[in-house]
C-alpha cells in the first residue's frame, strides 16, 4: 500500500488531520480528547509498535505536542500521532492499557517536560535526581544560566575564591 | 525467609557501564527489581537546541558508546530527509561499511563482557584484542579510536584511504578464523550452556508486546530488523537475509550475535567489493556548514545499531540549529521495563549476566 | 604541595618531628616505593572513558604490568580513575567512593570533561570542573585519551607518589570544610 492509500484510510477518522511528510511517513493531528481513540484506531489498522513518545514544547502557542511515533511491521511505515496539550495545563491520558511500554516513555515525558499522565501508576523521578528547577528540556529553561549560577567558578585550588 | 534489599551497582564491575539495580533477594532468588538509570546523563537534547546542525555529530556520537557510528549515523540521516539531501553512491557505501564495522566491534564488545560475567575471563581477553583489529582500521580511516565524528549530515567526510579495503578484508579474513575458535572456547563451552540455556526466556509475544527490538526480538524469532524494514544507507542494495533464533533464552541471545557477527563480515566483504569497483572521490555534499538553514518540519530516522532500533526525532523551525531533537534509546525498551519484570525468579548470579545478555547499553537510556 | 607537615607526618603512621631523623625519611622512601608498585584501582566506569579501560586491562595493552589491577571494592583500592565525564548523580557516589578508599588514595581525571566541562560545558545535568569537589592528582586530556596516555599517566602518577608530590588526600582533609562546602551546594540532599 502506499502512503497516500494509508493517509486515506487514517484520515477516515473523525477530526483526524493526516499528512505525508515523506517515503514511509505520515503524521496525523488529532485533538486532545480524541487522542486516546485515536491510537486505539491506528493501532487496529496495523501500526501496532509503539516506538517512542516525542514531547515537543511549542512555547509560542504555549502548548506541548506529544508525538506518538508508531510503526507498522507489515506496512513498513511510520505514522506520528500528534495531539496538543495546553502548557498552563500539562496533563494527559496515560496509553499504558494499548502499549506497557509507554510507561517507561511517559515517565520520562513526566520528568523532562514535566507533563502528568493521569493513571500511569509509575511517575517517580527517572533519570534526574534531586531535580527542583523547571523540568530542563522546556524551552524557558535556561540550561547557561543555571550551569553559570550551580557550577561555573575557578577551582580554589587552583587560585580561585575559597 | 526474610527478604534483603539489595543496590546492585552503580560500582560494581558486572554492570554494562554506569547503571544500577535495586533487587530485593529471598534466599539468592530475585523477588523484585527497580532499574535506576541516568548516571550518564548529560542532557543531549538540551545541547543540540544550542548547537547547530553541523554541531551535532561531534556531541550525538557520544550516545552509545561501543556502538559510535549508529548514533551519529541516525542523526545524520534525520537531518538529511529534512533537507532534502542524497548522499552520493559511494557515500552509502562507506556508511554502511562503518556502521558493520561499528557492529563487529560492539559484537565483540558483547562477546567479552558476557563472558567476564560469567567467568570466562580468556574470551574477555581474546575479544578485547581483536576488537583493537577494528579500531586501528577505524583509526586510519577517521583518525580516531572510539568516537569518530565521521558520518555528518551529506555524507561521511572523506574517501578512504588507498588500499583500506584490502585491509579491511584482511581484517575480516582474520575475525572469520578467530570465530572458529571462539567456537571451541566459547560457544561450546560446558560453563556457557549451563550458564545460559533455558535462563531467562522471553517469548516472542512479550517481545512483541514490549516493543523489544534488534538482536533481543531476533532471537525470538520475530523477523525485524530497522536495516530491511526502513532501509537506509547501501542496505536496500546488499544482500543479506535476517536471522532469527526460536529459544528466546540467553543462549539465543549470545547466538544470535554469534551468527550475525558471520553475517556482519559478509556483509563488508560485499561492501569493500563494491567499494572496489567505484570510482573514487565523489562522497559527500557539502553544505555550508555554520549558515545552513534547515527547512521547518519533523522527521525520524532510525538505524539498526547493535543493540535495536536507535532513532532521531528532529523537529526545525527554519533556523541554524534544531528546534527539538529526541532519541529513542534501543535499551529504553529492554533495559528498563523488561528487565526489571525479566530478572524477578532468576538468581543473584544472573542480575549481571542477564543484563550483558541483553546488551543493555545505559548511555542510549539517559543520553 | 601541601607543607603542613602534621597532616604529612599523622598520614605516615609515624610521629615525625619537623627536623625528622634519617631512618624515619627512609622509611617513608620504602613505604612509597612499595605503595607505587602495587596500585590497585577502583572498577567503577563512571563516564564513557569506561570504554578504553577494556583495553587497558586485556592483553594490548595491560595494566597489570605496571602492577596495577581493578578491584571491585574501594576498600581495598588505592587508585580512583574518573573515566569521563561527570553526572551529578554520579558525582554523589563518586565521592561516597572515594571518602571509603582508605589513605593514600589518589585520583585520576580522565578526558576532556572533568577538567573544564568538554563539549558538556553547557549541560545542567554534568559540572565543569571537578577538582572543586573532590581533589584530582593527575589529568590526562583528550577526548577520548588513548590507552598509551592512560599508561604514562600511570607512570607520571608512581613517579608523584615516589616524591611525595601526589598529595591530593591531604587536601582533602586540609580543605575539607570548603570541598564540602561545594558539594552541598549542589546535591539537595545525601540519599
Amino acid at each position: 500500500m502506499s502512503e497516500q492509500e494509508i493517509a486515506e484510510r487514517i484520515a477516515k477518522f473523525p477530526g483526524a488531520d493526516v499528512e505525508v511528510l515523506r517515503k514511509g511517513q505520515i503524521a496525523v493531528k488529532v485533538p486532545a480528547e480524541k487522542g486516546h481513540d485515536a491510537a486505539a484506531y491506528l493501532k487496529k489498522m496495523g501500526f501496532a509498535h509503539l516506538v517512542a513518545v516525542e514531547y515537543v514544547d511549542w512555547i509560542k502557542e504555549n502548548e506541548f505536542e506529544l508525538v506518538y511515533n508508531l510503526f507498522s511491521y507489515k506496512m513498513k511505515m511510520r505514522a506520528f500521532l500528534k495531539v496538543r496539550i495546553p502548557r498552563d495545563k500539562p496533563e494527559y491520558i496515560t496509553f499504558m492499557d494499548l502499549w506497557p511500554i509507554a510507561m517507561t516513555h511517559e515517565r520520562e515525558a513526566h520528568e523532562m517536560m514535566g507533563i502528568v499522565f493521569r493513571k500511569n501508576p509509575n511517575l517517580t523521578p527517572f533519570i534526574l535526581e534531586d531535580w527542583k528547577n523547571l523540568p530542563p528540556m522546556r524551552k524557558d529553561f535556561d540550561s547557561r544560566k543555571y550551569v553559570k549560577d550551580k557550577y561555573d567558578s575557578i577551582p580554589f585550588a587552583e587560585g580561585g575564591e575559597q | 525467609m526474610k527478604e534483603v534489599d539489595l543496590f546492585f551497582g552503580p560500582q560494581h564491575p558486572g554492570i554494562t557501564g554506569n547503571f544500577s539495580v535495586r533487587v530485593k533477594i529471598d534466599g539468592d532468588t530475585v523477588v523484585k527489581a527497580q532499574a535506576i538509570p541516568g548516571f550518564l546523563h548529560r542532557g543531549f537534547e538540551k545541547l543540540m537546541e544550542m548547537r547547530h546542525w553541523m554541531q551535532g555529530p561531534p556531541l550525538i556520537c557520544r550516545i552509545c558508546v561501543p556502538d559510535a557510528d549508529h548514533s551519529e549515523t541516525g542523526y545524520s540521516m534525520a537531518v538529511e530527509r529534512l533537507a532534502g539531501i542524497e548522499v552520493p553512491e559511494r557515500g552509502k557505501y562507506i556508511r554502511a561499511l562503518t556502521l558493520e564495522m561499528s557492529r563487529l566491534s560492539a559484537y565483540l564488545f558483547y562477546f567479552a563482557g558476557y563472558g567476564g560475567s560469567i567467568g570466562l575471563y580468556t574470551i574477555a581477553q581474546w575479544a578485547i584484542g581483536d576488537r583493537d583489529y577494528l579500531l586501528d582500521l577505524y583509526e586510519e580511516l577517521t583518525g580516531a579510536r572510539v568516537y569518530h565524528i565521521f558520518n555528518f549530515p551529506g555524507g561521511p567526510r572523506w574517501d578512504t584511504p588507498e588500499g583500506f579495503e584490502d585491509r579491511v578484508d584482511k581484517v575480516m579474513d582474520y575475525l572469520e578464523k578467530r570465530l572458529k575458535e571462539y567456537d571451541k572456547l566459547y560457544f561450546n563451552n560446558m560453563v556457557f550452556l549451563k550458564r545460559s540455556q533455558d535462563v531467562a526466556v522471553m517469548k516472542k509475544s512479550y517481545a512483541e508486546k514490549m516493543e523489544v527490538t534488534g538482536p533481543n526480538a531476533r532471537a525470538t524469532g520475530w523477523a525485524i530488523d530497522v536495516r530491511k524494514d526502513d532501509p537506509y544507507a547501501a542496505y536496500p542494495d546488499l544482500d543479506f537475509e535476517l536471522i532469527t533464533q526460536d529459544e528466546g533464552d540467553s543462549y539465543a541471545r549470545v547466538m544470535q550475535r554469534r551468527l550475525e557477527f558471520q553475517q556482519s563480515i559478509d556483509l563488508v566483504r560485499q561492501i569493500t567489493k563494491k567499494l572496489r569497483s567505484m570510482p573514487r572521490g565523489n562522497v559527500r555534499l557539502i553544505p555550508n556548514a555554520l549558515h545552513w538553514k534547515i527547512p521547518r518540519g519533523e522527521a525520524y530516522a532510525a538505524v539498526e545499531s547493535s543493540k535495536g532500533e536507535l532513532g532521531y526525532y528532529v523537529v526545525s523551525d527554519g533556523g541554524i540549529s534544531p528546534y527539538r531533537m529526541q532519541v529513542r534509546g534501543p535499551s529504553i525498551s529492554h533495559g528498563v521495563q523488561v528487565y526489571e519484570e525479566m530478572i524477578v525468579g532468576q538468581r543473584l548470579a544472573d542480575v549481571a549476566a542477564l543484563m550483558f545478555s541483553l546488551d543493555v547499553c545505559p548511555p542510549d537510556i539517559d543520553r | 604541595m601541601v607543607d603542613d607537615e602534621k597532616i604529612v607526618s599523622e598520614d605516615m603512621g609515624v610521629q615525625v618531628e619537623k627536623n625528622e631523623n634519617m631512618e624515619m625519611r627512609s622509611f617513608g622512601t620504602v613505604k612509597r616505593w612499595a605503595t607505587k608498585r602495587s596500585l590497585w584501582m577502583v572498577h567503577y566506569c563512571t563516564g564513557c572513558g569506561g570504554i578504553e579501560l577494556a583495553p587497558l586491562m586485556t592483553s594490548r595493552y595491560d595494566m597489570e604490568r605496571f602492577g596495577m589491577h581493578p578491584m571491585v571494592t574501594p576498600r581495598q583500592s588505592d587508585v580512583l580513575l574518573i573515566t569521563g565525564y561527570v553526572n551529578i548523580k554520579t558525582l554523589k557516589r563518586i565521592i561516597r567512593t572515594y571518602e571509603q578508599m582508605p589513605d593514600p588514595k589518589y585520583v585520576i581525571a580522565f578526558g576532556s570533561c572533568p577538567i573544564n566541562g568538554g563539549p558538556y560545558w553547557d549541560s545542567y545535568a554534568t559540572i565543569n570542573h571537578l577538582d572543586k569537589y573532590i581533589p584530582i592528582d593527575l589529568y590526562i586530556a583528550g577526548c577520548m585519551p588513548r590507552p598509551q596516555s592512560i599508561v604514562r599517566a600511570f607512570e607520571d602518577l608512581m613517579d608523584m607518589i615516589q616524591d611525595g608530590t601526589a598529595d591530593g588526600y591531604m587536601r582533602y582533609k586540609k580543605y575539607y570544610e570548603p570541598y564540602k562546602a561545594n558539594q552541598e551546594k549542589i546535591f539537595r540532599k545525601w540519599w
